[in-house]
């Protein structure tokens, strides 16, 4: 049975939400929250924070350095828009992640604070080294690294009375990209993700190669030993087997309601290889547009 | 809070926490939006909140007291009539449970984008399953729709 109606208090000032909180829990885009709150879980208030969306931009860049700042409380499609080409990885996981509509309302800070080893945002934050900016119950800041902050399944470094406000990643390369394999196309949890990103110099070798997976150990994990496989290397056929070879050394998955440890092990050698060697378009599985009359016309 | 262009009561504090969809079925009398999963999933409860396609079973209503609410039944006003019109010549509609979420979906892209192509559609759809039709007809009343919406623009 639905739990009774939460009280909602809605602060539109930052300085105003740790008070808030204090005995009550922080919803944003609640496309986690309300799935568990109809599955049962009490929740007597919520402090929105979606409203804080109107007191910031989703993203800011800074001039001098390049550093990106991520809003947490911003809907995915406006951080999309925001980091457009300045963070390719992080654009191409929310293209890839739930639905139009939940995109519309789902957050950085939801995504990251539930602490799910398939949270589509993480692997690319994580690859490009994010920290987490956190507001204290006395509201003061800290700062976290992403890599430390993810504790594991649904663990995360947060205490009570504590919110995310942003997350902050140095300059991303121009290359970065994510790769999916869920159950569907749409508003399917991941089996399995990829996040990379690296500099293809002029020559055509790779440097500071960074690779993030999800669902393959307890929290999304950066892939180093593949990663250093491909460090200062031309992504020749041979290159790329050397570091699919070794990716096991990275990852532990596990059987679960998802999928088999086996099927995951397989897909994260697939999922690599295709990041570094893309099917070409004409061989692409991804034809899932069926021609309307007016395109097959053309 | 509007609603369809109007303002609407300030929703009393006890009601923040409700869902928007209940809000809107048992409060406002607007029974367009369904409930299919409660969930995310299904988009059968689909309004548009400031200009965006949203699943209205996953926001509570204080969190919208000053946002611009259209739910299907207040899609024609909104200058979609061609779209709602193209649904039925297309024979677009079969049991309907999924449509007031699929017509939504398709206003709010024809206002950020007047002549979608095939892609965009299917992935400002991609939140709406439709268990009857076919989603090609939905496809090819949004192309009719842009198409009567600006007769002199590309799409016709
Ligand atoms: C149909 C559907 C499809 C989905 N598909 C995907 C998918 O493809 N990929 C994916 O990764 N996830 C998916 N999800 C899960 C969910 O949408 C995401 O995890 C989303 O990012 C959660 O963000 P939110 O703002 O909605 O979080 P909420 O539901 O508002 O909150 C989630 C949790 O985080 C806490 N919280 C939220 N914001 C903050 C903050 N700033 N500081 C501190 N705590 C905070 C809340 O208290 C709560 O415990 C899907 C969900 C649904 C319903
Ligand atoms: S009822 Fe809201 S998405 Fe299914
Ligand atoms: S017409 Fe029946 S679900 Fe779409």
């Amino acid at each position: 049975m639905t739990p009774a109606t939460p009280t909602l208090l809605r602060p539109t000032d930052p300085a105003d939400v740790s008070r808030l909180l204090a005995g009550a829990r922080a919803v944003a885009g609640g496309t986690d929250l309300l799935v568990q709150r109809r599955a049962g879980a009490e929740m007597p208030t919520l402090v929105d924070l979606s409203g804080l969306a109107g007191t910031r931009p989703a993203v800011v860049r800074d001039d001098a350095t390049g550093e990106l700042t991520l809003s947490a409380v911003h809907p995915l499609t406006d951080i999309a828009d925001g980091a457009a080409r300045a963070f390719p990885a992080l654009t191409a996981a929310i293209g890839q992640f739930a639905s139009t509509t939940i995109r519309n309302r789902a957050t950085i800070g939801g995504n990251l604070v539930t602490g799910s080893p398939a949270a589509d945002t993480a692997p690319a934050l994580l690859a490009a080294g994010a920290v987490v900016d956190i507001v204290t119950p006395d509201g003061a800041r800290r700062t976290v690294d992403l890599a430390d902050f993810l504790l594991g399944p649904r663990r995360v470094d947060l205490a009570v009375g504590e919110w995310v406000t942003s997350v902050r990643v140095p300059q991303p390369p121009a290359e970065g990209g994510f790769r999916k394999i869920g159950g569907r196309r749409a508003q399917a949890i991941s089996f399995l993700n990829l996040a990379w990103q690296w500099h293809r110099e002029p020559d055509g070798r790779l440097t500071g190669v960074r690779l993030a997976m999800g669902s393959v150990a307890p929290t999304v994990v950066r892939l180093r030993t593949a990663a250093a496989a491909l460090e200062a290397q031309i992504p020749t056929q041979d290159v790329v087997d050397a570091a699919v070879a070794v990716i096991d050394a990275d990852i532990s998955p596990i059987d679960d309601l998802r999928a088999s440890a086996h099927y995951r092990r397989r897909c994260a050698r697939g999922l690599l290889r295709e990041a570094l060697l893309p099917p070409s378009p004409g061989e692409r599985p991804d034809q899932y547009v069926t021609p309307t009359t007016r395109e097959k016309n053309q | 809070m509007h609603v369809n262009g109007d303002p609407v009561a300030t929703p009393a504090e006890a009601d923040h926490g409700l869902r928007l969809l209940d809000y809107l079925r048992d409060h406002l009398g607007l029974t367009g939006a369904k409930e299919g999963c409660g969930m995310g999933e299904c988009g059968s409860c689909t309004v548009i909140i400031d200009g965006r396609a949203i699943t209205s079973c996953l926001v509570l209503v204080g969190q919208v007291l000053d946002a611009e609410i259209r739910t299907v039944e207040g899609l024609a006003a909104a200058g979609h009539g061609p779209l709602q019109d193209a649904f039925v010549a297309r024979q677009a509609v079969q049991c309907g449970y999924c449509i007031p979420g699929v017509l939504n979906s398709c206003a709010a892209l024809l206002d950020r984008d007047p002549d979608p192509t095939d892609a965009q559609i299917c992935e400002a759809l991609d939140g709406n399953l439709c268990r009857c039709t076919a989603y090609n007809r939905f496809y090819d009343a949004v192309h009719d729709a842009a198409a009567a919406r600006h007769p002199n623009g590309a799409g016709a």
